[in-house]
């Protein structure tokens, strides 16, 4: 009988094939020839066949008594409509709320402490703003006796127009 | 896998031939009836299809827990999806498929979590201990089994073994294995073609028989 050395890698693959009853009737008749011819063949496809078979060793598993209804009752929760508060979309537009809450706020602080500056510590020097015109006329002003004067003068018209800041001479 | 006998007759919703050819499959029947609302229907194919999953899970993940999540997560897939259900395959094809998807992922998510042992090869050290095919080669040239090994200890080798293999190598080998899968309807899950199956399906194989050839003998 001819002793092959070597099988090439497509003659074990056709091997495994012809064990698993995969091959065409010709390419298992080109097996058959081989191990007819081929104590290698022959051993190798005895090995096969027994590293095979003790796959039956190995234990099989189950699943547990309860993992259909686990498994049912999983299903079904995802089923159920969620609370919208878990969408996105929603926790997207909370958190665009909170920051223009804490934006209202902030500019609402602002507001609120440029009025209270503004009412109750007032410009100590807005009043003498105001009284400019008077402030500039004050050493002409003191020349004035009295206000009765003052005010004859202004019913005839004196101060009635005129860029001239000194007053006019009586 | 137990079904329910009126499952034809209760669909309220009967597509057309046109629609599917996968129609003589019982579970493709059910989820059209899921597809309807048909919440019972769903469960018959949560119970058909639950310790199948959590099997090649756990086979995959090495865990219980991790194996139920997963296989949760493969129906809480395909519910979601249910009301666009459109057959163009078998049921179980489009489950493997999603099965397959989830595997990725997990294996995507473990390799983020892993710190890789740069230490040396003691077990008990790093996180991940040394890699199966290092502790395999090390058992093997330890020692050659003189004895009996009692079915545990074989159970372990196997496991070892399996742990050898790449994760699509386990899975398509699994799916094989367990489901009986054709390389074609494993392809199908897999989304690789026939072809690929085959030379991985051939890999897996040829590396499960250099694991587990000296313990052959003990193992019968």
């Amino acid at each position: 009988m001819e002793k092959v050395s070597r099988l090439s890698q497509e003659q074990r693959d056709n091997l495994v094939a012809y064990l698993d009853g995969e091959l065409e009737d010709n390419e298992s008749q080109e097996i058959d020839r081989i191990l007819a011819r081929s104590d290698v063949a022959r051993h190798e496809v005895e090995a096969l066949s027994r590293a095979w078979d003790m796959l039956d060793l190995l234990p099989n598993s189950k699943a547990t008594s309860d993992f259909t209804n686990r498994t049912m009752s999983t299903l079904r929760l995802e089923e159920t409509p969620g609370d919208f508060t878990d969408h996105p979309w929603f926790l997207l537009a909370r958190r665009g709320a909170v920051m223009t809450a804490w934006l209202a706020a902030i500019a609402a602080c602002g507001v609120v402490g440029f009025l209270a500056t503004w009412k109750w510590y007032p410009n100590p020097h807005q009043r003498m703003l105001e009284e400019l015109p008077i402030i500039r006329q004050l050493d002409v002003y003191a020349e004035v006796d009295s206000i009765e004067f003052l005010d004859a003068l202004h019913r005839e018209g004196l101060f009635d127009g005129g860029s001239n800041d000194a007053p006019p001479t009586p | 896998m137990k079904l329910t006998g009126d499952v034809a007759a209760s669909s309220t919703n009967t597509p057309t031939l046109t629609e599917s050819g996968y129609l003589r499959d019982p579970e493709v029947l059910l989820m059209l009836r899921a597809r309807d609302g048909d919440d019972a229907a769903f469960s018959e194919l949560v119970s058909a299809y639950q310790d199948r999953l959590v099997n090649i899970f756990h086979h995959l993940v090495q865990s219980q827990e991790a194996a139920e999540d997963l296989a949760q997560e493969v129906f809480l897939r395909i519910y979601r999806a249910r009301r666009g259900y459109v057959p163009t395959a078998r049921f179980s094809t489009w489950l493997f498929r999603i099965a397959n998807n989830l595997a990725s992922n997990s294996r995507r998510d473990r390799g983020r979590r892993k710190e890789v042992n740069l230490a040396g090869s003691d077990a008990s050290s790093g996180l991940l201990g040394p890699r199966p095919q290092e502790q395999l080669a090390v058992d093997k040239s330890a020692f050659m089994p003189t004895r009996q090994l009692d079915k545990r200890e074989m159970q372990a080798i196997v496991q070892k073994a399996l742990g050898t293999l790449n994760d699509r190598q386990r899975l398509a080998l699994l799916l094989h294995k367990y489901e009986d899968l054709s390389y074609e309807d494993i392809a199908d899950a897999m989304e690789m073609s026939t072809a690929a199956v085959k030379s991985l399906l051939s890999r897996a194989r040829e590396s499960l028989r250099v694991a587990l050839e000296p313990y052959m003998q003990i193992g019968r």
